[in-house]
């Protein structure tokens, strides 16, 4: 019991924990050649990341406004993978659920309150909608989900970016928008300097439903059966089909939501480089957080940590270049892909600690 | 005498799995014996003949190939010691001939142009000369299993192997193939050959063994001569303690029919059909046992009666009702239970825990979610419920049960199915690959559903098994019932010609027939 409960958290946490320490090493070799020291370098970036000077200027704040929609695009990758479906729908699913909210926050005049939920609620729709596209062919037709995912990607983008550059066009300005979004539709800012705001508390209760949905309800039960074990689920009288396509609306509503959060509350309005790889952020948080909705919560904030304190901790400090942020996150990646090189050594490890362990207790039984 | 195999303080410890799988082990075989090597899954004997083979290496120990000793780092090492291993699951190339696959990597050429007729014509020699025949130019996919076997051996002895290994070599043959392959392994070892043979079927011991090794947990419990031993103490020495070996059957208090199979075609993964016209019925308080050699259309079958795969034509009843369109779940609920026969896959769930794993047929019974919201008291409840009626050691409710021993795993599974009071039992080889003590415990378990009412079907390529079990007996041949009888009344005999397609009428003659009819028609 005590090695399953040891491998068991060497899975979820110490691979995890050993693909960031080794993103960061190999980095380190890149800021160094840029002519800085990498200590100071992480120093600054994170010391950045994870601060606040003041209520008012807070990095921290911005962190976790960048999390936001990482959470929830990792949120929904989690819901596709536990059902067995390796779902990469998160970028398109975004779009049109920031489109739909962007729209509806212009188009339709409610009160305050009302106008955003129900911006909300039509985004997440939408974004499910989609998401049962693939899941339908999937379960039906035998469509492999990796590459529908893929295309309906950039169906989404490229239906989007005309809607903006065309029917929904604001203005002549050089970069394409949308109609700016009405007052009664925004999501205020909760502290001046950054768009930190109620979306990311949307995006803790959510990563909280999902936790509970996942492993307290049956049609949670439904999802991970079958994305664990299909024939187990079939075997069992599980319907495994309907989980499926279930866990696939689920994934989208919450990439929708995503998209939403950041049209009603960071953009106000769509355009062109609205997402710039948030779908596959999210995924890479999810992934590197064990497909577990708090550990990608976790990673989530990491991530967007990462890339925050590249971008104003790094500026300013060292010459080495922003893109760092997502440089690292790139690698971490990479490492936690690879994480048999972990596992072999740490197995050797193990075996020989196992082995001095186990010598006075052989010399006893004789 | 001469020891052509002495292997002396093995020690092999998997870290991985944190077993230690040869413990201190000293094994020998002498030159010109047939040597028995028996244990309960899980007791080594593979591992310690891997270490033998090259295909693993010992941690410590050493190993004496003919007195001289020997560092065997892979099989080809062992190959150039005139070591020869016939896995469990053969090592052959099914497009090939047979002539191809015996002189595969050793072929006769002349400046890299292969010599045809010279390949066929030395592996007749060879034949021949083993009296093993076979015709060299038949493609290998399209025969027998125990044809199959016999190219494997002589694969081996083409690369003059002196020392023969036979991992369980019995378990894919009908009882006359096994007869078969006896006579050739008496031969081999009269012609001076040493053969290892891996079993853990005690009776083959007494009929082809010289000596016997006896492995339990890791550790080498005892070598005996045969003329020393007898299977009550060969067992003992396998579980270490005293077995029940006869199985107690009362007489079947038969009620009404339970399960009706009306002229049942079923379609094979490739679509050619794999079970045709079968009809059958079992009745409340029997056993009927479906025998035949497997890829013969159990698993067809017993898919289809569950629900896990179309049905082309027929009908399933069960309790009279017409279960033909129900989904698993419905037929559950209608008094189905179901053994697979692959439980790691599709019994269990490994990756889950034993809740998890045992709630999966009825999650959604008011007992056990209310509102969507599984019951977890509820349910951890039922599993302990489960580890204290059927005795699951080592296992905790909220636990996974991916380090649970083969013979626990299928308590759960059976623990599960049988929970519910089942109407019909549908158990397909339910004690693959269990120890012996497992495989008495799912016996006393079938038999005693049986007793309180239960229609069992038993499905089964053991044909011990389904002789000592069930009260009627069916022999599936290429998906067709080729014979029922009633156990009291059928013979191995008669059940192997029936396996092997043969006729009881006509005298056994269809031995050499494909036992694989889609790989037959596929080439």
């Amino acid at each position: 019991m005590k090695a399953q409960l040891r491998s068991r958290l060497f899975d979820q946490v110490v691979i995890p924990i050993l693909a960031i320490i080794s993103g960061l090493l190999v980095a380190s070799v890149f800021v160094w050649m840029a002519g800085t020291n990498p200590l100071t370098a992480y120093a600054d970036m994170f010391s950045t990341a994870f601060s606040c000077e003041a209520f008012e200027r807070c990095d921290l704040f911005t962190t976790l406004q960048l999390a936001t929609p990482l959470m929830l695009t990792g949120l929904s990758a989690v819901v596709a993978f536990r059902s067995g479906l390796f779902s990469l729908g998160q970028e398109g699913q975004l779009m049109l659920g920031g489109m739909m909210a962007a729209w509806l926050g212009y188009a339709v005049q409610l009160p305050p309150v009302i106008h955003p939920l129900f911006a909300i609620a039509a985004a997440m729709l939408i974004g499910g909608l989609y998401g049962l596209i693939p899941g339908i062919l999937k379960i039906k037709l035998g469509v492999n989900e990796i590459i529908s995912t893929i295309v309906l990607n950039n169906i989404a983008n490229l239906f989007v970016t005309y809607l903006i550059n065309f029917p929904l066009r604001a203005d002549q300005s050089t970069t394409a928008h949308s109609h700016p979004i009405l007052d009664t539709a925004r999501m205020l800012p909760l502290a001046p300097g950054s768009k930190f705001g109620i979306g990311f508390f949307i995006a803790i209760l959510a990563t909280l439903v999902v936790t509970l949905y996942l492993w307290r309800t049956s049609p949670g039960y439904e999802e991970r059966m079958s994305g664990q074990a299909p024939f187990f689920a079939r075997f069992g009288g599980v319907p495994h089909e309907g989980a499926a396509i279930r866990g696939m609306f689920l994934s989208g509503t919450l990439a929708g939501l995503a998209g939403a959060i950041q049209a009603l509350g960071v953009h106000y309005r769509m355009l062109i480089g609205f997402s710039g790889g948030l779908g596959f952020d999210g995924l890479t948080a999810a992934i590197l957080g064990q497909v577990h909705p708090v550990g990608t919560a976790v990673v989530a904030v990491f991530f967007a940590g990462l890339r925050q304190g590249a971008q104003v901790g790094l500026q300013f400090s060292s010459r080495v270049p922003r893109e760092l942020g997502g440089g690292i996150i790139a690698l971490m990646i990479l490492f936690v892909a690879a994480d048999q090189i972990y596992r072999a050594n740490l197995d050797r490890l193990s075996s020989l600690w196992n082995r001095l362990r186990r010598r006075p207790a052989v010399g006893e039984a004789a | 005498m001469d020891l052509a195999v002495e292997m002396r303080k093995i020690h092999k410890y998997f870290p991985s799995s944190d077993v230690t799988a040869n413990r201190a082990v000293d094994f020998s075989a002498r030159r010109g014996e047939v040597h028995a090597l028996v244990g309960e899954n899980g007791a080594g004997k593979t591992t310690l003949m891997n270490i033998l083979y090259g295909l693993i290496q010992p941690d410590h120990g050493e190993i004496l190939i003919e007195g001289q000793p020997a560092r065997i780092g892979h099989p080809d090492d062992a190959i150039r010691l005139g070591i020869g291993m016939v896995h469990q699951h053969f090592k052959l190339v099914p497009s090939f001939s047979v002539a191809e696959n015996i002189m595969l990597g050793m072929e006769p050429h002349t400046a890299g142009v292969l010599r045809r007729r010279d390949e066929v014509e030395s592996v007749r020699r060879l034949a021949e000369r083993f009296g093993l025949p076979v015709d060299p130019t038949l493609r290998v996919g399209e025969l027998p299993v125990g044809i199959q076997q016999r190219v494997e051996i002589l694969k081996a002895l083409q690369r003059e192997a002196r020392i023969l290994v036979l991992d369980e070599p019995t378990a894919v043959l009908t009882p006359q193939e096994a007869r078969d392959l006896f006579t050739v392994v008496r031969q081999l070892a009269q012609g001076g050959r040493t053969v290892i043979f891996i079993t853990h079927k005690l009776l083959e011991v007494m009929q082809v063994a010289d000596r016997v090794s006896v492995m339990r947990k890791g550790e080498m419990v005892g070598t005996k001569t045969i003329q020393e031993t007898d299977i009550r103490d060969m067992a003992r020495m396998m579980v270490g303690r005293e077995v029940l070996l006869q199985i107690e059957k009362p007489p079947a208090q038969l009620g009404e029919s339970v399960l009706q199979v009306k002229n049942l075609v079923v379609a094979s993964s490739s679509g050619l059909p794999a079970i045709l016209n079968v009809s059958l019925v079992v009745r409340a308080g029997e056993i009927y046992g479906i025998a035949g050699v497997n890829g013969n259309g159990q698993t067809e079958l017993v898919e289809a009666i569950t629900g896990m795969r179309p049905i082309e034509g027929g009908s399933v009843l069960l309790n009279g009702i017409d279960i033909s369109r129900f989904s698993v779940g419905a037929r559950r609920r209608a008094g189905m239970a179901h053994i697979p026969e692959d439980r790691l896959e599709v019994g269990l769930n490994l990756r889950a825990s034993l809740d998890e794993n045992l709630v999966v047929s009825r999650y959604r019974l008011p007992e056990f979610s209310r509102f969507g919201f599984l019951l977890r008291s509820r349910i951890h409840q039922f599993s302990q419920d489960i580890i204290r009626d059927f005795s699951v050691a080592a296992a905790k409710p909220g636990e996974g049960i991916s380090t649970l021993s083969g013979g626990n795993l299928q308590k759960v599974v059976v623990g599960r199915e049988l929970a519910g009071k089942p109407d019909l039992i549908v158990a397909n080889q339910p004690t693959r690959g269990l120890d012996v003590g497992s495989i008495e415990f799912v016996h006393q378990t079938l038999l005693q559903a049986r007793s309180q009412g239960a229609a069992v079907l038993l499905v089964s390529v053991e044909l011990d098994e389904v002789m000592s079990l069930s009260d009627r007996i069916a022999v599936l041949f290429r998906g067709q019932i080729a014979g029922e009888m009633h156990a009291g009344e059928a013979t191995e005999e008669e059940l192997g010609i029936l396996m092997a397609g043969g006729s009881l009428l006509e005298g056994a003659d269809g031995r050499d027939a494909p036992a694989h009819p889609e790989k037959g028609q596929v080439a």
